[in-house]
């Protein structure tokens, strides 16, 4: 695989009636890492990979998945058999026992794995003889993924795929999206469990109301992020305090908490020209990220 | 594979229609004697054999109706959509085979219930002409076709699990109904497929050529809705 991005999106939107779900989406996931994909429900996270996927057309803009443009249909089934996807829903079909709907699936993947077949089987407990309309949530989940994971994509998207897994569950599904990464297998998955991504994301996209708010690599955000705490005898307003990288500032009584994307250093300095009684830089997770970012916007 | 999941997705409807209209059909053929020989002096076996085709054709409308719901509208609902689109297979191959399968099953649906009631009258010293059946069955096939892309272009056109079913069969009472009027009955396809136009009361026989235009202009017509069903498929968004 080429070193350029898996997904790219130029201006990506779409509206319903009147309501903009995705609006003017610049995205550029790198190829061979795991690259969460964040945002409050309704954010338009699975409308974005809806387009991504033909399976809903753009009102505007355009983007490229692997390479191929997203709104044709003749690549679109080509473009199909390189990306593996996991619905939100995970609805598979209720009148195909498990056995059936692995067979179903394998048919279209000439390069399908059946030791990781075996494996999921397994380790997820699969009856291969129950109609999939008597499995739990979760026991549908696990087939999901099992149908993505035994196939040899390019490029795997998953909406959030831990929804409905026990601890064990989630565990199995993290290592393997960890091992399927390193064999060069590009990931891209949404998630509200901030928790997950932290774990093993290598980048964050985060999406609030159809627009992108963050796009940057976790190491990146790790070490960028920063919270500073400061004591004023008196305290200064909260203006001279505006500056490129702040996102918020909050003050209470002699207290003010300075949450920045970037130049903490420039915060500090500012800070030390009111004699601050107290200054606290401390590293921000990505938990805390997301909080302020989507209570900004 | 795309057939094996079309046919598992409407396996059970198929045979269940395929038992009850054959056992309907045949229950008629049997035992249908004696009802008809008490107020017609026609040759009774013509008259049970075609009492079942008639049986036949409504019952196969009805079950072509709600064979014929399903598809990616109905997965959408269920939620199953996203999975079937994220396959590497066109929308148009999809709605293809779902017409195949779909098309394969409406004619088992009249062959067999027509040849089990040859069986029987056979059996029962009751011999019908097989050019008759062949007329009866080229009338239900023909003009039937219409009823089969009428449903499939509906349920490609309205949502819901139940709604797509209750407006198809709304669609065929309504055309029942619209056409039953005696200046409109010979528009009627319902009429067509039951072959009453070509009805000689007193032999008791489909009589004249086969109409091929009419035929053809029934199938020309379900051609253009089954085009259309596809076409709306395409551009559908999920």
């Amino acid at each position: 695989m080429t070193e350029s991005a898996v997904i790219e999106t130029n201006d990506l939107s779409k509206s319903y009636g009147g309501v903009r779900a995705v609006c003017g989406l610049n995205l550029s996931v790198p190829p061979s890492c795991i690259t969460a994909f964040l945002g409050l429900n309704g954010a338009g996270k699975s409308t974005t990979v809806k387009m991504l996927l033909g399976m809903i057309e753009p009102s505007s803009g355009e983007g490229r998945v692997l390479g191929s443009p997203i709104g044709d249909p003749a690549q679109s089934v080509a473009l199909r058999r390189r990306v593996a996807y996991v619905s939100e829903n995970k609805r598979l079909y209720d009148y195909m026992t498990v056995e059936q709907i692995i067979r179903f699936t394998r048919s279209f993947y000439p390069d399908w794995r059946a030791e990781v077949e075996r494996d999921f089987l397994h380790a997820y407990e699969l009856p291969p003889d129950r109609k999939i309309k008597k499995l739990s949530k979760g026991m549908r989940t696990k087939l999901a993924l099992l149908l993505a994971f035994a196939r040899r994509p390019e490029l795997l998207i998953l909406d959030e795929p831990s929804e409905g897994l026990d601890p064990v569950g989630i565990e199995q599904l993290l290592e393997s999206l960890v091992s399927r990464c390193a064999e060069g297998t590009s990931i891209f998955f949404s998630s509200h469990q901030i928790p997950e991504v932290e774990r093993i994301a290598d980048h964050i996209c985060m999406l609030d109301k159809g627009r992108l708010v963050i796009d940057a690599a976790m190491d990146d955000l790790r070490q960028s992020y920063r919270q500073i705490d400061l004591v004023f005898p008196s305290v200064p307003d909260e203006r001279e305090f505006r500056m490129a990288g702040v996102e918020s500032i909050r003050t209470k009584g002699h207290q003010m908490r300075v949450f920045a994307s970037r130049n903490a250093e420039t915060v500090m300095e500012r800070a030390r020209s009111f004699y601050p009684s107290s200054v606290e830089v401390s590293p921000v997770g990505l938990r805390d990220i997301f909080l302020e970012t989507i209570k900004e916007n | 594979m795309l057939w094996y999941k079309a046919w598992l997705e409407t396996r059970p409807r198929f045979l269940i229609c395929l038992i009850g209209i054959t056992a309907l059909c045949s229950f008629a053929v049997y035992h249908g004697d004696h009802q008809a020989l008490s107020y017609t002096g026609a040759d009774y076996y013509r008259y049970v054999l075609l009492s079942g085709h008639a049986m036949l054709c409504e019952s196969w409308v009805l079950a072509v109706t709600l064979l014929m719901m399903g598809g990616l509208l109905r997965e959408k609902v269920a939620g199953a959509s996203s999975f079937t689109l994220a396959l590497p297979v066109s929308r148009r191959r999809l709605m293809a085979v779902r017409i195949g399968v779909g098309l394969l099953q409406a004619f088992a649906l009249a062959i067999v219930p027509w040849s089990v009631m040859f069986f029987i009258g056979s059996v029962a010293g009751k011999t019908h002409s097989i050019t008759q059946a062949a007329f009866c069955l080229a009338l239900l096939l023909g003009g039937g076709l219409l009823f089969f892309a009428l449903a499939l272009l509906i349920s490609s056109l309205v949502e819901g699990e139940y709604t797509a079913p209750v407006v198809s069969f709304g669609i065929v009472i309504a055309i029942a109904v619209l056409f039953s009027d005696r200046a409109l009955r010979v528009y009627s396809p319902l009429a067509f497929i039951t072959g009453f136009a070509y009805l000689d009361r007193h032999t008791w026989l489909l009589t004249g050529p086969v109409p091929w235009l009419h035929l053809a202009t029934y199938l020309l017509l379900a051609a253009a809705l089954t085009a259309v069903s596809v076409k709306v498929i395409e551009w559908r968004q999920f």
